[in-house]
């Protein structure tokens, strides 16, 4: 066997390695939701690409999907993907963050108590999540309020 | 390489996405805020063919196609490809999420299209 083939990690938990922290913790769950936001997000885009090619139809199809979209279910529907954009969007940005090594200060010597990036990043990781908030609660202002 | 250079892409089409959903949101969710106008009137049939006979629009809205497909795409790849799957399925895998894409930037195009020659 080749000392210098890359080793091959299975994932021995299959779907439930998508859901499960373990010990990672917030990040772990942010993980996720990621994941799980940009699924709903890309399941939309697709949906969005079809129904608007409704336009083509016609003026009284188009005008009728409106309708239809324009009702409280739909409102609900849309501010949801609105929140999944921003989280997305938000925590996308944490991670080429810490991905880029960015606000790790300065190296230290490695004493006990050990302090890991992860521990590093996370101020800014709750920056960045209140703030994902904020234009959450701030959007939806604006979309169920004229 | 191909797989870096594929992450680079993923990586390439996300100011892409920001700029351009952001005006996208502007434009069709946000239009009393930056327009002036009823959401309603911007989703109206006539407001939303004028806009579409504009070239910057017709670009636009196929380059962030093009970006919101890809990078979407290719996170689903990137979820799908860590299940323990033969090179088989994995290969299946990507030229089924390949086909896909291009079918459905396709058909946003071909609408795209439509509206700018209408």
């Amino acid at each position: 066997m080749n000392a210098n083939a890359p080793k091959s990690f299975p994932n021995r938990l299959g779907l439930k390695g998508w859901a499960y922290a373990g010990r990672y913790g917030l990040e772990r769950y942010l993980y996720l939701g990621h994941r799980l936001s940009g699924l709903g997000l890309i399941a939309y885009m697709v949906l969005h690409i079809i129904e608007t090619a409704n336009r083509i139809r016609g003026e009284q199809a188009w005008a009728g999907l409106m309708a239809l979209f324009a009702s409280p279910p739909f409102k609900v529907v849309e501010y949801l993907l609105f929140a999944a954009a921003v989280f997305h969007a938000l925590n996308g940005l944490r991670l080429m963050i810490t991905e880029l090594g960015f606000f790790l200060g300065k190296p230290k010597e490695p004493v006990y108590p050990y302090s890991t990036s992860v521990m590093r990043h996370r101020p800014l990781t709750y920056i960045i999540m209140v703030l994902a908030g904020l234009i959450i609660l701030l959007g939806g202002s604006s979309l169920f309020f004229k | 390489m191909r797989e870096t250079r594929l992450w680079s892409l993923h990586l390439l089409a996300i100011p892409i996405i920001l700029v351009l959903l952001g005006m996208h949101f502007a434009i069709m969710h946000y239009a009393p805020v930056f327009y002036g106008m009823s959401v309603e009137e911007a989703r109206s049939f006539e407001v939303m063919i004028e806009r579409g006979r504009s070239v910057a629009q017709l670009v636009l809205y196929i380059l962030l196609l093009a970006a919101g497909l890809y990078h979407g795409l290719y996170g689903v790849r990137g979820i799908i490809r860590e299940l323990p799957l033969t090179p088989v399925l994995s290969k299946a895998v990507d030229i089924g999420i390949l086909l896909f894409g291009l079918f459905i930037f396709a058909l946003g195009t071909y609408v795209t299209w439509w509206t700018f020659r209408y």
